[in-house]
């Protein structure tokens, strides 16, 4: 994933950043919404798929950020803190946008009588002509694959497969435990996995 | 104790090592088909991470910048150090500056063209030609009239010769 800052920037002044705006500093607040905005704007966006929607809500969360700084504690990265932020603002938005995903039954109270974890995935959709297999109709079906996951759901597998992101990072960023992390990711990949196989397979 | 998901995403993810991996796949009742379905997993990530990928925020300055004006709108102070005060000589200066250079071009524009209409405009013309030329010739009443007009422009005369009327326009004649 790419970042706006090196690693070793972020180490040696997000600290010392994070303190200034404790002290009500706009200009160092600036310069984090600098080195996450892409980040923050790229996983909202492929959260909601609007742009329109995705700028507006990473505004809404830097501000809310901004308002709540002076109780950030340090305990974890400032990067997993602001996701915690984000998250919050982007579930609230799609829970009241009525956004949900069709995969009721994949949620986590699915049990495992239902979903053979080990069975073959069979391709839902009919597979797309050769001819029709451009960049931006498999970004469309990727798309309309990720808005059938829970609003949950597509934070936990955005977090892990683009961010990279750990376990516990993901769980501190969304409020809950390993345990649901993991749970989540497994649902959310065996419905991408149905959705998608005959497009990754003919890659 | 750990849920099957929860084993199987840490086996997909490499997350399982020792006693505890050779548990998980010893209790597969089909090792080949999950092998499978974990190149599926793996595959998929990769289709993730090269469709998606980063999404390009356009216009970034203007992003942080709407943000450094919510701020400063919740905050409602006006403090240097904030960056407040650069931002609004630099951007919300621009709006009524824009909007008094328009204002001043418009007024000129319209000064400008009302003194050259006004120029255009002639202003010592003759009564007398605007009647006759206004006061059509009847060929019945006068058949061999003719007007023929002057005008000399460097004195800023009009010449009028008429020859064969038998009478003078009643309009010209009542004034």
């Amino acid at each position: 994933m790419q970042t706006e800052a090196t690693p070793a920037q972020a180490d040696v002044s997000e600290f010392d950043l994070v303190r200034r705006c404790q002290a009500g500093d706009t200009e160092a607040f600036d310069e984090l919404v600098t080195r996450y905005r892409t980040r923050v704007f790229s996983m909202i966006y492929n959260m909601v798929h609007s742009e329109q929607d995705a700028w507006d809500l990473a505004q809404d969360s830097f501000l809310k950020a901004w308002k709540s700084i002076k109780r950030f504690r340090g305990r974890s990265s400032f990067y997993t803190w602001i996701y915690r932020i984000v998250m919050n603002v982007t579930i609230d938005w799609l829970r009241k946008k009525h956004v949900k995903g069709a995969g009721a039954e994949f949620d986590d109270a699915t049990q495992l009588r239902q979903v053979d974890p080990a069975s073959k995935t069979v391709p839902k959709t009919e597979p797309l002509p050769y001819e029709m297999m451009q960049r931006d109709e498999i970004r469309a079906r990727i798309e309309q694959a990720i808005a059938q996951l829970s609003p949950q759901q597509r934070a936990v597998i955005l977090m892990k497969e683009l961010e990279d992101m750990q376990y516990h990072e993901i769980a501190e960023a969304l409020g809950c435990s390993i345990g649901t992390v993991m749970s989540r990711l497994f649902y959310a990949r065996k419905k991408l996995q149905n959705l998608l196989r005959d497009v990754y397979e003919k890659i | 104790m750990k849920r099957f998901e929860e084993k199987w995403t840490a086996w997909l993810d490499g997350q399982l090592s020792g006693r505890e991996l050779a548990e998980f796949e010893a209790s597969l009742p089909d090792k080949a088909a999950a092998e499978a379905e974990k190149t599926g997993a793996r595959k998929l990530r990769q289709l993730l991470k090269d469709q998606l990928g980063v999404r390009a925020l356009t216009n970034e300055e203007f992003f942080s910048h709407q943000i450094h004006e919510r701020i400063a709108q919740e905050s409602g102070d006006v403090s240097p150090a904030s960056g407040r005060h650069r931002i609004e000589s630099s951007t919300w200066w621009t709006i009524p500056r824009l909007l008094s250079a328009g204002t001043v071009s418009v007024a000129v524009f319209l000064v400008c063209t009302v003194l050259l209409m006004h120029e255009k405009k002639p202003t010592e013309e003759s009564q007398y030609l605007t009647q006759i030329l206004n006061a059509r010739v009847d060929p019945v009443i006068s058949p061999n009239a003719t007007v023929s007009i002057f005008e000399v422009k460097q004195d800023r005369v009009t010449v009028l010769w008429t020859e064969g009327l038998q009478s003078l326009p009643a309009d010209y004649a009542a004034k």
